[in-house]
């Protein structure tokens, strides 16, 4: 047992656990944030997706030891008030069935605009690769995608 | 008669029953004067706030959006101003079940009459209030109206004299012309917490003291522990118990990480039983045996083999469909407290009365001490009928004294399933010289989900249900013989989407093709004139309307450009299938590279399902459907050894993003009641998509899956 200090959605945050500890479980077990689901516990399905330092990674994959001390966001941390474009967009398309492989895919989105606020069909393709959707919601997911984007572009334009 | 659906759905009937009967359950005293409660499915409070508590569990299929939104519509509500509570199983609630598409068939009367009646009894007790003539007052949303004096009084102020009047039996329901919400696209009860991560599922809810389960299971089912040494897991960090439970070896510890180390490190040896050669390759062959003996004859006109024996031309052909997994992707999870007094249960569950009673038989509890609550699930699809895992959670907790959170890995998951059975299905057909059928044999050889859940128990004038889909062959064929081979299979068994009619219409609907094909004809032509002019037909038990079939039909291969030339290696399929009152049909465009490999490009879904309560889930339903089938393409479970081969996602593929065909959906306009669309729309993929790749190329595939590199 060793004392981590993690830094999720902004907060500083001790964690006291093996090192070794999937980052998943450390979210859901330690510090109760149990939007981050598992799915699959090896880096398949994306369900576990979160932002570290601004990149989308499997959760289940990443040691609590290697993300001590680098930004961490969850799906809980997307936005203060579910108002992140990618929300809105996710509600506008009535995007999930279940809904619960979704925060993986916005997480996995957000990655992505941050990287290419204009993805194209093949970055798409390649930020969502592996990831599961049981009940079938990916049509929406892609639309979703292109609304968030596009509102994030119109957002820039305005802007002075 | 019973078949699956009589014995999965009475349950749903039943509840309805409840409502539709307004088996009044008296309020407290205090109660009564702050709350309106007309019968135990509804409840008005003085805020104005209504609840509908809910029999069905939301799994993705939208029942908590489409129900409240029915009884809104009667009651006169705004949507907001209602609210959902699921139902506890037990003396009140005594058949909760949530399967075969049934949810809204079964509860669009009973909604509209509770809501309908509660709405009259407002207007009654204002009309009291006032003074007024009933048929003076009227509602506008939330509010009672008197037009000529121009008074309103709030729902919330009447409930306490509402609650004094006798409900009407026959309430007058609103003109579906005036409907508000319903036809509306209705967004998801609980979207926003679907996006935010707030939505609590089985593992999410925290409880004081709770700790993470995961159980070590014998690899081969009906294997049984011989010994085991906890000592080098309990050392480790977190743990607190180690305990043998009647499906394996439990591991309790602080954390999720905790308690896979431990399990990891325990050392079980396991009596592997009598199915430790078990492999699918050797079942597979013994179902080809049992369609060569004699089966059960589950539909017969004519005489099928003299017709066959007779025919111009005789075509044969075998499909294979493998054995499939749930692969929901919340994995089974429960959590379970159990005291001496009491248990509680929380668990993602489509069955949970028969965790309820299971749970009170096996701890010795009153009904009354067990509740189990429905949680939110990620994803169902049949699953969550078996309490397997929730029973699984109840025994750790009771063994080791303490609180559990009980977790499958993905490995559990797909090695412990109630698997949907492997069937094989040979087709014989025969061709008068002018190319019309007068034969068509189909022979079914599968286990039986029916009796495995039946427990062995078959008694008779049960026939199974192994035939949906083929039993209830729309086409009029003149020597016609539909039969079923069981075969024995020792593992658990389960309902699956759209069940037994996957693989029987993906063989139906291929076969049909085939028979096109052997006659030069066009596979829509051959169908069309094979229903013949439309007209309502008694197939297996149910009345079917061939009219709307020939419709989805037509109108699906309109809008997918049926006929159209294609670019060479492109084609298209079709199908089509009904399903407990739902019409569905699909084309299916593919293209086929240079290497035989396979690209879903487009479907086209034509759908008449009655009146469409909300478009916008009836779409998703549609979308979710063919991703399901789809992956049925690309997914099996197998055995070897007596164990199951696939471990996760990589080796059970199910369809990816990428793989997404663009999806479009159309709903005939219909009036009449609203039939079921979680599971028609699976059926006729398969076949469309395989009809598709016959056309394009002429190769007939009939083994499921396809093999990984025939997919681009």
């Amino acid at each position: 047992m060793t004392r981590f200090q993690v830094v999720v959605n902004g907060r500083e945050r001790a964690v006291e656990a093996d090192g070794a500890t999937p980052l998943l479980w450390v979210l859901r077990d330690h510090l109760a944030l149990t939007g981050t689901k598992f799915g699959c516990g090896e880096g398949v399905c994306g369900s576990c997706t979160v932002l570290l330092e601004g990149a989308a990674v499997r959760s289940c994959q990443v040691s609590l030891a290697d993300a001590a001390g680098r930004a961490i966001t969850t799906i809980e941390g997307l936005s203060p008030d579910g108002t992140h474009p990618l929300q809105k967009a996710w509600v506008a398309e009535d995007v999930a069935q279940c809904g619960y492989c979704q925060p993986g895919f916005l997480m996995t989105a957000a990655g992505l605009l941050a990287r290419k606020p204009r993805p194209t069909e093949a970055d798409l393709r390649e930020a969502f690769a592996g990831m599961v959707c049981r009940c079938g919601t990916y049509q929406r997911i892609r639309k979703a995608v292109r609304r968030a984007a596009k509102e994030l572009a119109q957002g820039k334009e305005v802007r002075p | 008669m019973t078949t699956r659906r009589a014995f999965l759905q009475g349950t749903a009937a039943t509840a309805a029953a409840l409502t539709l009967g307004f088996r009044f359950a008296p309020a407290a005293a205090q109660e009564a004067e702050t709350v309106f409660r007309p019968n135990i499915w509804l409840r008005l409070h003085r805020d104005g706030r209504a609840v509908l508590v809910l029999g069905k569990s939301e799994m993705g299929q939208g029942v908590r959006t489409v129900l409240p939104a029915i009884l809104a519509e009667e009651l006169d509500l705004p949507l907001d101003r209602i609210t959902v509570e699921q139902a506890l199983p037990g003396p009140d609630f005594r058949r909760l079940s949530t399967g075969g598409s049934t949810s809204v068939a079964t509860l669009w009367a009973p909604l509209r009459k509770a809501g309908a009646a509660a709405r009259e009894m407002l207007v009654a007790a204002a009309a009291q209030r006032w003074g007024a003539a009933p048929a003076d007052c009227w509602t506008e949303p939330g509010f009672v109206v008197h037009p000529p004096s121009k008074r309103r009084l709030a729902y919330g102020a009447l409930v306490a004299e509402a609650a004094r009047l006798p409900v009407p039996k026959e309430p007058r329901l609103k003109d579906p012309a005036a409907f508000r919400h319903l036809g509306q696209r209705l967004p998801r009860f609980e979207g926003r917490d679907l996006v935010t991560g707030q939505a609590t599922f089985g593992a999410d809810l925290q409880l004081p003291g709770l700790k993470t389960a995961v159980v070590v299971r014998c690899p081969v089912l009906g294997g049984k522990v011989r010994r085991f040494q906890e000592e080098v897991a309990l050392a480790l960090p977190g743990v607190r118990a180690v305990v043998e439970v009647p499906t394996g070896i439990a591991v309790v510890a602080d954390t999720a990480h905790q308690a896979f180390q431990a399990a990891q490190a325990l050392k079980v040896e396991w009596d592997e039983g009598p199915h430790a050669a078990f492999s699918s390759k050797a079942f597979e062959a013994d179902l080809r045996g049992r369609l060569d003996a004699k089966g059960e004859t589950a539909r017969a006109e004519g005489d099928a083999a003299r017709a066959l024996a007779g025919a111009a031309r005789r075509v044969e052909a075998l499909y294979t469909f493998p054995f499939q997994a749930h692969a929901t992707l919340e994995p089974p999870m429960a959590i379970a407290q159990v005291g001496s007094d009491g248990c509680d249960l929380w668990v993602g569950s489509q069955n949970p009365n028969a965790l309820h009673e299971r749970a009170a038989r096996r701890l010795g509890l009153k009904p009354e001490q067990v509740r189990v609550h429905v949680t939110l699930m990620g994803g169902g699809f049949g699953r969550r009928l078996a309490w397997d895992f929730g029973m699984e959670a109840v025994e750790v907790a009771k063994a080791s004294g303490l609180p559990v959170k009980l977790l499958w890995t993905r490995p559990d998951d797909l090695a412990f399933d109630w698997l949907h059975p492997m069937s094989l299905q040979r087709l014989r057909g025969g061709l008068a010289a002018d190319g019309k059928p007068v034969a068509w044999q189909h022979q079914v050889a599968a286990p039986s989900i029916l009796l495995a859940w039946m427990e062995g128990r078959r008694s008779p004038g049960i026939v199974p249900t192994e035939t949906n889909g083929a039993l209830d062959i729309p086409y009029g064929i003149p020597a016609l013989e539909v039969s079923y081979h069981e075969a024995p299979y020792h593992g658990p068994l389960g309902w699956w989407r759209a069940i037994e009619a996957v693989p029987n219409v993906f063989a139906r609907e291929c076969f049909v093709d085939e028979l096109a094909a052997a006659a030069g004809k066009d596979p829509l032509a051959f169908r069309l004139d094979l229903l013949g002019p439309g007209r309502t037909v008694t197939l297996g038990q149910d009345p079917v309307d061939l009219g709307r079939l020939r419709a989805v039909l037509t109108t699906a291969a309109q809008r997918a450009g049926w006929g159209k030339p294609l670019s060479k290696g492109r084609g298209r399929g079709l199908a089509c299938a009904h399903f407990h009152g739902t019409f569905i049909a699909e084309v299916a465009e593919v293209t086929v590279d240079a290497r035989g490999r396979i690209r879903v490009e487009k479907v086209t879904v034509v759908t008449d399902c009655g009146r469409v309560l909300n478009p916008l889930n009836a779409e998703a339903q549609m979308e979710g459907g063919i991703v399901w089938a789809l992956s049925a393409l690309r997914t099996q479970v197998t055995f070897e050894q007596g164990r199951v081969q696939q471990t996760g996602y990589s080796d059970f593929p199910v369809l990816t993003f990428g793989d997404m065909p663009e999806v479009t959906c159309h709903f005939l306009p219909s009036t009449l009641d609203p039939t079921g669309l979680g599971e028609p729309p699976v059926l006729p993929l398969i076949p469309a998509v395989l009809n598709a790749v016959a056309a394009a190329t002429g190769e007939r595939l009939r083994t499921l899956p396809l093999p990984a590199e025939r997919f681009a």
